[in-house]
């Protein structure tokens, strides 16, 4: 890998002490809303760089601030716990093709895991989700580990300009212009496909349309009620 | 009669604190008995007035006295704290239809969401389903969130005179005489889709007949039990019914 140029602050810098807070909080919600198992990661983008804070071999819901890693796009570690998570390439790839994206939730999500094997898509409907293409979201057809980039990159193409992606046999990455907008859209994804899971035993459900989808894609959304609400419910856990 | 907004007592009134403080502890139940999530919400009626308090703009599980908010039948801001729910609407609208109805509950519950997409009625199986009528509840068909005044007047107009809607793709609305019968019925409403359901993967279930569901609506020895019981799991819980 090539040497890095990154000019962003120090990993100790007091400038990055929020987002560092805010993704430690953020695995913390995913375990806590039991979206996430021992595995998956959350990530922020460093603003104007071309490198990402997440969590270095930890589960999310053991991540503490001293469990953070500072990565560029590359994969070259600029500060923090070691080592960097297998996956890494999922968060670089995606924020190296996504301009608009700040973070990355990869998780195991049971809900996503489920619909990437089967044929029917994680369609809308609810308009929760409204953040999703009406045929559903996209699955990214190969198995396996993301541990190189270009199996990163190749999930980045089927993410495309979209929120969410399923991966085969594995689970689900999803963007956001916030953390908070982040994990928000993998909350809701999880509760999507357990309302598809949930309705589609009994039959064919009433999908959101395309005009529906486009209506509320243009309602205002509000993560910060619901950030403030996950954070409540991390209680003593919550680390800042 | 409608009183004057200089007649009605102040949301942190003495006066009002009993309704309050209940207020805050039925969201706190909602969320505990996981029947929100960090959206929906829950209002009360100011007594005598075209007036309700809600919470404003915060989760239900997360909601304080500071955060309710009190608002006359057209939005208009009366006290408390600043930002109105965006769906106001749905309470204002049910409150002014329906003045026997003392409390609202709009929740984004799983089960109720899932019947409003699904051509299958949610109907009542077992005898807590015996405020629903024996084809269960309609279904608003205007998705999306209900912002407006005709909005929520239409939603008023779908749950007519009766205990609850379903809203498609969104959730509920469910309505009681009382902050205790609505978070009866409201959890009520959950636990009965739930079984709907499980039963259903199962094959057709018998449902009550209209005859039974009467027989059983006669019956109303236990309003207060259930209440007891969620503000007993709530567990000292911030807040929480003093």
């Amino acid at each position: 890998m090539a040497a890095s140029d990154y000019k962003g602050p120090a990993f100790d810098s007091s400038e990055l002490k929020e987002l560092k807070e805010k993704i430690v909080n953020a695995c913390l919600i995913l375990d806590r809303e039991g979206i996430t198992d021992g595995f998956g990661h959350v990530s922020v983008r460093i603003p104007q760089q071309a490198a990402l804070l997440t969590i270095a071999q930890v589960s999310p819901g053991c991540a503490a601030l001293e469990k953070v890693v500072l990565l560029d796009f590359d994969g070259n570690f600029l500060g923090g716990a070691k080592p960097a998570p297998y996956e890494w390439p999922i968060h670089a790839c995606i924020m190296r093709a996504r301009p608009d994206v700040m973070s990355v939730c990869h998780t195991h999500s049971k809900w996503s895991a489920l619909f990437s094997v089967l044929k029917k898509g994680l369609r809308p409907l609810h308009m929760y989700g409204k953040f999703l293409p009406m045929a559903g979201a996209p699955i990214y057809p190969n198995a396996g580990l993301i541990t190189s980039v270009e199996r990163g990159d190749a999930l980045a193409g089927a993410l495309q300009d979209g929120a969410a992606v399923l991966l085969r046999a594995h689970g689900d990455a999803v963007v956001g212009a916030s953390v908070e907008q982040a994990i928000l859209r993998t909350v809701q994804l999880a509760f999507l496909g357990e309302l598809l899971h949930l309705a589609a035993v009994h039959g064919e459900p009433l999908y959101m349309t395309e005009e529906e989808l486009t209506t509320f894609a243009g309602d205002r959304s509000f993560p910060a009620r619901p950030w403030e609400y996950y954070l409540s419910r991390l209680g003593e856990r919550r680390i800042a | 009669m409608a009183a004057n907004a200089k007649d009605i007592p102040t949301i942190d009134s003495s006066e009002l604190k009993e309704l309050t403080d209940k207020l805050v502890t039925a969201c706190h139940i909602l969320d505990h008995e996981e029947v929100t999530d960090g959206y929906g919400h829950v209002s009360v009626r100011v007594p005598g007035a075209d007036a309700f308090i809600t919470i404003a703009n915060i989760s239900p599980g997360a909601v304080t006295r500071e955060r309710l908010i009190m608002q006359d039948f057209a939005g208009k801001y009366i006290d408390g704290a600043a930002t109105p729910p965006n769906e106001w609407p749905i309470h204002a609208c049910i409150l002014k239809a329906r003045p026997e109805i003392v409390s609202v509950a709009h929740t984004h519950s799983k089960w109720s969401t899932i019947f409003s997409v699904l051509p299958i009625k949610l109907k009542p199986l077992h005898h807590y389903g015996k405020f629903l009528s024996a084809d269960g509840p309609p279904v608003y068909e205007g998705v999306g969130l209900v912002r407006t005044i005709e909005r929520g007047d239409e939603l008023a107009a779908a749950l007519g005179s009766g205990p609850a809607v379903l809203m498609r793709a969104h959730g509920d609305a469910v309505v009681g005489e009382s902050i205790e019968q609505m978070i009866e019925r409201t959890t009520r409403l959950a636990m009965l889709g739930e079984w709907n359901h499980l039963a259903l993967l199962h094959g057709q279930p018998k449902y009550l007949s209209a005859e039974e569901l009467e027989v059983y609506n006669a019956d109303q020895r236990f309003p207060l039990r259930g209440w007891e019981y969620f503000v007993g799991r709530l567990n000292g819980r911030k807040n929480q019914l003093e």
